[in-house]
């Protein structure tokens, strides 16, 4: 036999080979709503306990960092995660026991106490999750030799598309990965191997404190939340609320941070995916970072540091040094930034009010509850559409009551629903819009 | 009167003209009648007068805060008549020394400020990251292994550490 048959069979078996791997890829796409997958996976950490070893790959400061952490979680909200790489990282200890998390660096012997990092999932998450992602089930895969099923959720505004592998038997996510449009995959995790239903001690999740530590308490924000005009009653200088955020973004929680001498507001938005925050000092209390690149927001200077995954942005107005951070492409927050820097909060007020025929009071007392204004003006549209109070209708905007809930309340077919809520969103157009907010 | 021994140890302050009127007196009337003391007393003079051709030396530093600060345990030294026996120099030099104090204490608030400031510029960046953490940890597809970097990082440099240096490029 010559060599050119011998290439010409060994070929023609690749891509046998490659098509049946194929084949076993493309496996039939599961019959499991892709809302339900995710639901699953939401409730996992509720129902099981699991220990593994994790490599995470995540963008930082334009380079790649793959970093290797022991990861173990006992339900409902207990976490342990021992770093393993890289040479910067081994042996950062982190315990979280469900009320506070203990930081310790073994090579400096220095322990940080500060609130828990393992937050629990609540309902709301998931209504506002669901409003604002494509959900799509890609299919079955194998991730470390487990059936996982394939879900992909597509922003609905531009924004980072995440895709999720969820472990068939147990709901855990044995891999993710988020990519951005403009950057492509930002940060990618996966387990290498997992182990499940371990029941993992209780002291395991209790950190004990190594001898002659130094420690440090780092509570810097209160605990719970506040809303933008309690805040205001909290501090002597100007709260600045977002007028206007990209589509599906709401009010999360607002809350004081306190550091040394510098005191901040600080302003949660998220579409249930992603986090954008907002925080507000006097700015004389805290000067321009050395780091990152001048830009400009609203005409005036402003300073965008870029960290990878995250991106901060700072600009200074009416004495306030403003600074936004999120994972979010870096022409939104300039926009959000240049929204906030206009300042025509009494303006806007007059105007929402006018285009949907409700007194200023309302609108403004709305806007200290941190609504945008075309939650505002939605707000009362779909109120009156509905005959609804305020404050129910704010929760229903907001996700904290989902569609099947309030219809229920109403005694209205869900479809029915679906109708007045897009007559109420017509209702509030030419209001100030995420049109402007890619 | 004075006896023989108590007028030996009153020359040199006879010398130095500080005694009392009624004790200069006695000591002049021993050493008229006390060929000793009168020899004594000479020798005390000519050795003063040696002692008064040496130049002035100018006590170390050490010397005057141990003088000003009495350590305890230590008698506080004898309050000076005011002000006439003050030497000029020491006037000027205490007032300059409380315009110091006066500036450093209007200065303070100011000093401190800009040096807060600039920490918090310095850290702000960080502080923020690591509020914001926080903040993802309730978002519900946040990676918690990715949290504990970022929040990790922050606790460092918040504590005063570098930055950790790392990652490769893409």
């Amino acid at each position: 036999m010559t060599a050119a048959p011998i290439v010409r069979v060994l070929v023609a078996t690749a891509v046998v080979v490659l098509a049946a791997a194929q084949i076993n890829l493309a496996a039939p796409i599961s019959q499991v709503a892709p809302g339900r997958i995710l639901q699953m996976a939401l409730e996992a950490p509720r129902v099981i306990d699991y220990e593994g070893t994790k490599v995470l790959t995540v963008l930082r400061g334009g380079r790649t960092e793959t970093i290797t952490v022991a990861e173990s979680h006992k339900r409902p909200a207990a976490m342990r995660l021992e770093y393993l790489s890289p040479e910067g990282l081994a042996g950062r200890l982190i315990v979280d026991d469900g009320t506070v998390t203990w930081h310790y660096e073994p090579r400096l012997n220095m322990a940080f106490e500060g609130p828990a990092l393992a937050g629990q999932v609540q309902d709301r998450d998931l209504t506002v999750l669901l409003r604002n992602y494509r959900l799509s089930a890609l299919g079955v895969e194998d991730v470390i030799g487990r059936q996982a099923y394939v879900i992909a959720l597509d922003p609905i505004s531009q924004g980072v598309r995440r895709q999720l592998w969820v472990d068939r038997s147990t709901g855990v996510v044995l891999r993710t990965e988020e990519r951005d449009p403009s950057r492509g995959v930002i940060l990618s995790a996966y387990f290498a191997r997992v182990s499940f239903s371990l029941n993992l001690p209780e002291a395991y999740f209790q950190f004990r404190l190594p001898g002659g530590a130094r420690v440090f308490k780092m509570f810097t924000t209160e605990a719970g939340s506040m809303s933008p005009a309690a805040l205001q009653a909290r501090v002597r200088f100007p709260v600045l609320i977002p007028p206007v955020l990209p589509e599906g973004y709401t009010f999360r929680g607002g809350a004081l941070s306190r550091f040394g001498g510098l005191e901040s507001v600080h302003l949660r938005y998220s579409n249930g995916g992603n986090l954008i925050s907002f925080f507000e000092a006097p700015a004389g209390s805290i000067g321009w970072p050395g780091a990152g690149q001048p830009v400009t927001v609203g005409g005036g200077p402003a300073r965008l540091v870029d960290l990878g995954y995250l991106r901060v942005l700072i600009w200074e107005q009416r004495g306030l040094r403003v600074t936004a951070v999120g994972t979010v492409p870096t022409v939104t927050l300039e926009t959000v930034a240049g929204q906030i820097v206009a300042g025509r909060e009494q303006a806007l007020i007059q105007d929402v009010s006018r285009r949907v025929r409700s007194d200023p009071t309302t609108v403004r007392t709305l806007r200290g509850e941190g609504l945008t204004f075309l939650e505002v003006a939605r707000s009362i549209a779909l109120s009156r559409r509905l005959g609804t109070d305020l404050p129910t209708t704010v929760r229903f905007v907001r996700g904290s009551l989902t569609a099947g809930d309030l219809a229920g309340q109403l005694g209205m077919r869900p479809d029915a629903l679906q109708q007045t809520v897009q007559g109420a969103i017509g209702d509030a157009g030419g209001v100030p819009a995420p049109a402007t907010v890619r | 009167m004075i006896n023989h021994h108590r007028a030996g140890h009153l020359l040199s302050s006879y010398l130095d003209g500080e005694l009392l009127p009624e004790e200069a007196t006695a000591v002049q009337g021993h050493l008229l009648e006390c060929a000793a003391c009168r020899a004594a007393f000479e020798r005390i003079r000519a050795t003063k007068g040696l002692l008064g051709e040496l130049p002035v030396a100018e006590p170390p530093v050490e010397f005057w805060s141990t003088v000003r600060e009495p350590g305890p345990g230590r008698p506080p030294a004898a309050r000076l008549p005011w002000p006439g026996s003050i030497p000029r120099r020491r006037v000027a030099w205490g007032a300059a020394a409380a315009l110091a104090v006066g500036l450093v204490l209007a200065l303070t608030p100011v000093i401190k400020g800009t040096v807060d400031r600039l920490h918090a510029a310095e850290i702000g960046v960080d502080l923020y990251v690591r509020e914001h953490a926080f903040g993802m940890s309730i978002e519900p597809l946040a990676d918690r292994g990715f949290l504990g970097v970022v929040v990790g990082d922050a606790d460092l440099v918040l504590a005063g550490e570098p930055s950790r240096a790392g990652g490769s490029p893409p």
